[in-house]
């Protein structure tokens, strides 16, 4: 996983907005931020920064295959 | 023949054992290839929104920012448009050092700063931005000073500040898929919007300014997975002219958690934005590269610029004044790049992060280097009323690169603001033009059609299979004429029989999809501009062509679009502008 759990969420959408990739939406029942497309976080942590009451945690585990110039 | 049997159309039973691999395959981390698409959006319920103005700024990062303020402040109506949200996305929220040149502190004038960054980069710069820079970085600065961009470490509300002070509307979350030309010059564009359940935008204006920045293959370790090259590649589509697609950034990444932007960067995304003065590098990245693919991995040296010369028979040249002492920089005197590994400066234990691994930037030129070609000092394209500025303009203001430390948000600034000024002036002498609805509709059907596919290529795992041709050491950075030729015939094929075929479930995938066509069209780039530059220089490296071909090669590499349709590569001399302009 990359963003590793939503904990505490308040719904404020902050984390929504401040994504870059568009991994994080808004769950339409609850109202609270979830985990929507993992496999595009690039782990760059504005989300957790932005969020204004820490419920993000973070992980540095890519959750597809990483492709580096040499292995 | 019966369509049982064709390849593209499955029948259940086959289907399912698919979906099942498909299953297993996600399970494993892999991403499914061809599939049957269930969309969770009807593509024919999507609503069709239009807005007018006189400026649409594309994009919201540094360049965006001072684009939409100063064309506001010429007298425009300004529309600023950004696939993410002001100030935090693409590469500008991670960049923490802007250079600014203070003619009170500086030792040298303006004219020896030019002429530094020029025998750094070995002609490949444009001096006319590169003393653009230095003339403007301190007014700039003062205005994002007084903005509050200094004082904290995330920059969305010191941005957000100047921008509703003016009043200037935004569109955030909007994916931008085309820009529109009519009767020879620029009437807009169209995008799609993530949220709800989506709309397509037409987005009427005088001039357009794209501040997209530049790209990437959405590569492992370097905060760029959200640009994808979209402004170039849409401009190359309506006529314009594209350079520097040849340059390599060289960052590297760790090889624990290599994909793990933060962790890789040490405390970097957490400090407060500074300035600096002049300091003029010449930081390969690609020598890193070079030694990789000489003796493998662990990498005897450090970081770009810290591998001793002696190490390495061959390989990309720095010129002699700005060879680093072995042992590199100070710790922290480079704000454009990561920390040492390991044991850096903040005490790190060595392998807490593992080896540097290259490919992190992967599909991402020099800053400034690579973009719109510009046919004057304003930012201006080869299309009329269409301008660019910072990452998404070619002003090769740095050169093909890392010269000046600071200059990658300085020049995004003062470039913003300069195109921003252009661009008003320029919408006070036309009209807008009219748009045929025949082509609103035939636009609307191209950004839409990967939701209406009833199967198709997953756009991650297109992306993933681009990866794996574009990334290798030996195909993106260590370049040769065989092995590029071998990845321009994945790149055709990808580009003739994956983009038609591009599937989306969902908005999110839309957006993945038209991403992947423009990674696909920038993989050709780069690959044809690297074959077309037989020599050596800066951060373009010919292991088949070692050496800097002075006789053949000063001069900048521009890339259309054919009346066939077909890309089409030129030679621009260096410090001239393009002939045609």
């Amino acid at each position: 996983m990359t963003i590793k759990s939503i904990h505490g969420c308040i719904g404020c959408g902050e984390c929504v907005q401040a994504c870059p990739c568009d991994v994080i939406r808004l769950d339409p029942d609850t109202g609270k931020a979830v985990i929507a497309y993992p496999a595009d976080c690039q782990i760059c942590h504005l989300c957790r920064m932005y969020c204004p009451v820490d419920a993000i945690e973070m992980s540095p585990e890519k959750s597809i295959p990483v492709i580096v110039a040499w292995g | 023949m019966t369509s049982k049997n064709h390849p593209t159309h499955p029948n259940r039973r086959t289907f399912l054992g698919l979906a099942g691999a498909a299953t297993g395959l996600a399970a494993a981390g892999m991403r499914a290839g061809w599939a049957e698409n269930r969309p969770s959006v009807a593509a024919a319920d999507i609503v069709g929104n239009v807005h007018e103005t006189d400026v649409l700024v594309i994009g919201g990062g540094m360049a965006g920012l001072f684009a939409a303020v100063k064309a506001h402040d010429a007298g425009a109506r300004v529309l600023l448009v950004s696939k993410g949200r002001l100030g935090s996305s693409g590469l500008t929220p991670f960049a923490k050092g802007f250079f600014v040149f203070d003619p009170k502190t500086e030792k040298g004038s303006i004219d020896d700063f030019v002429a530094g960054v020029s025998r750094s980069a070995l002609g490949t710069n444009n001096p006319v931005y590169t003393r653009q820079l230095a003339e403007h970085s301190l007014a700039r600065a003062k205005e994002l000073s007084d903005w509050g961009f200094f004082d904290q470490t995330l920059c969305h509300r010191p941005f957000l500040k100047p921008i509703a002070e003016r009043g200037i509307p935004r569109l955030e979350r909007v994916m931008i898929t085309d820009l529109i030309r009519q009767d020879g010059r620029i009437a807009g564009a169209a995008g799609f919007s993530l949220d709800g359940d989506g709309a397509v935008l037409t987005l009427r204006a005088r001039a357009v300014i794209l501040c997209t920045g530049a790209g990437g293959f959405k590569p492992n370790g370097f905060p760029v997975c959200d640009l994808t090259h979209d402004g170039s590649v849409m401009a190359y589509r309506i006529g314009a002219r594209v350079t520097g697609k040849e340059w390599n950034d060289g960052h590297v990444t760790r090889s624990t958690h290599p994909a793990a932007c933060y962790d890789a960067w040490g405390d970097m995304f957490d400090r407060v934005p500074g300035t600096n003065g002049v300091e003029i590098h010449h930081d390969l990245g690609v020598d890193v590269n070079y030694v990789a693919y000489k003796t493998g991995n662990p990498l005897p040296g450090g970081p770009p610029g810290m591998v001793e010369d002696s190490a390495i028979e061959g390989g990309p040249v720095t010129p002699a004044e700005f060879r680093r002492a072995p042992g590199g920089p100070p710790p922290g005197a480079d704000n454009d790049r990561p920390p040492p590994p390991p044991g850096g400066p903040e005490g790190k234990g060595p392998g807490r992060m593992g080896v540097p691994m290259g490919g992190a930037s992967a599909g991402m030129a020099i800053h400034k280097s690579e973009g719109l070609v510009p046919i004057d000092d304003r930012g201006t394209s080869t299309v009329p009323g269409l301008f660019a500025a910072g990452d998404a303009l070619g002003s090769h203001m740095a050169g093909g690169i890392y010269t000046q430390i600071g200059s990658s948000l300085a020049g995004s600034a003062v470039q913003g603001a300069i195109s921003g000024e252009a661009a008003a002036e320029y919408a006070r002498g036309v009209d807008l033009a009219q748009l045929p609805e025949a082509r609103l509709a035939e636009i609307r059907s191209d950004i839409l059609a990967p939701l209406t596919r009833s199967a198709g290529y997953g756009p991650a795992w297109v992306t993933q299979t681009l990866q794996g041709v574009m990334i290798p050491n030996f195909v993106l950075y260590i370049k040769k004429e065989s092995m590029m030729r071998a990845a321009l015939a994945y790149v055709e094929e990808l580009r003739d029989h994956h983009i038609p075929m591009l599937r989306a479930a969902d908005l999110h995938e839309l957006r993945l999809a038209h991403e992947t066509a423009n990674m696909i069209l920038t993989a050709e780039m780069k690959l044809r501009a690297s074959l077309m530059r037989t020599e050596s220089r800066c951060s373009h490296y010919r292991l088949d062509y070692p050496e800097i071909d002075d006789r053949n090669w000063r001069a900048w590499i521009n890339i259309f679009q054919g009346q066939d349709g077909t890309m089409q590569l030129e030679k621009q001399p260096f410090d001239s502008w393009p002939a045609f302009g």
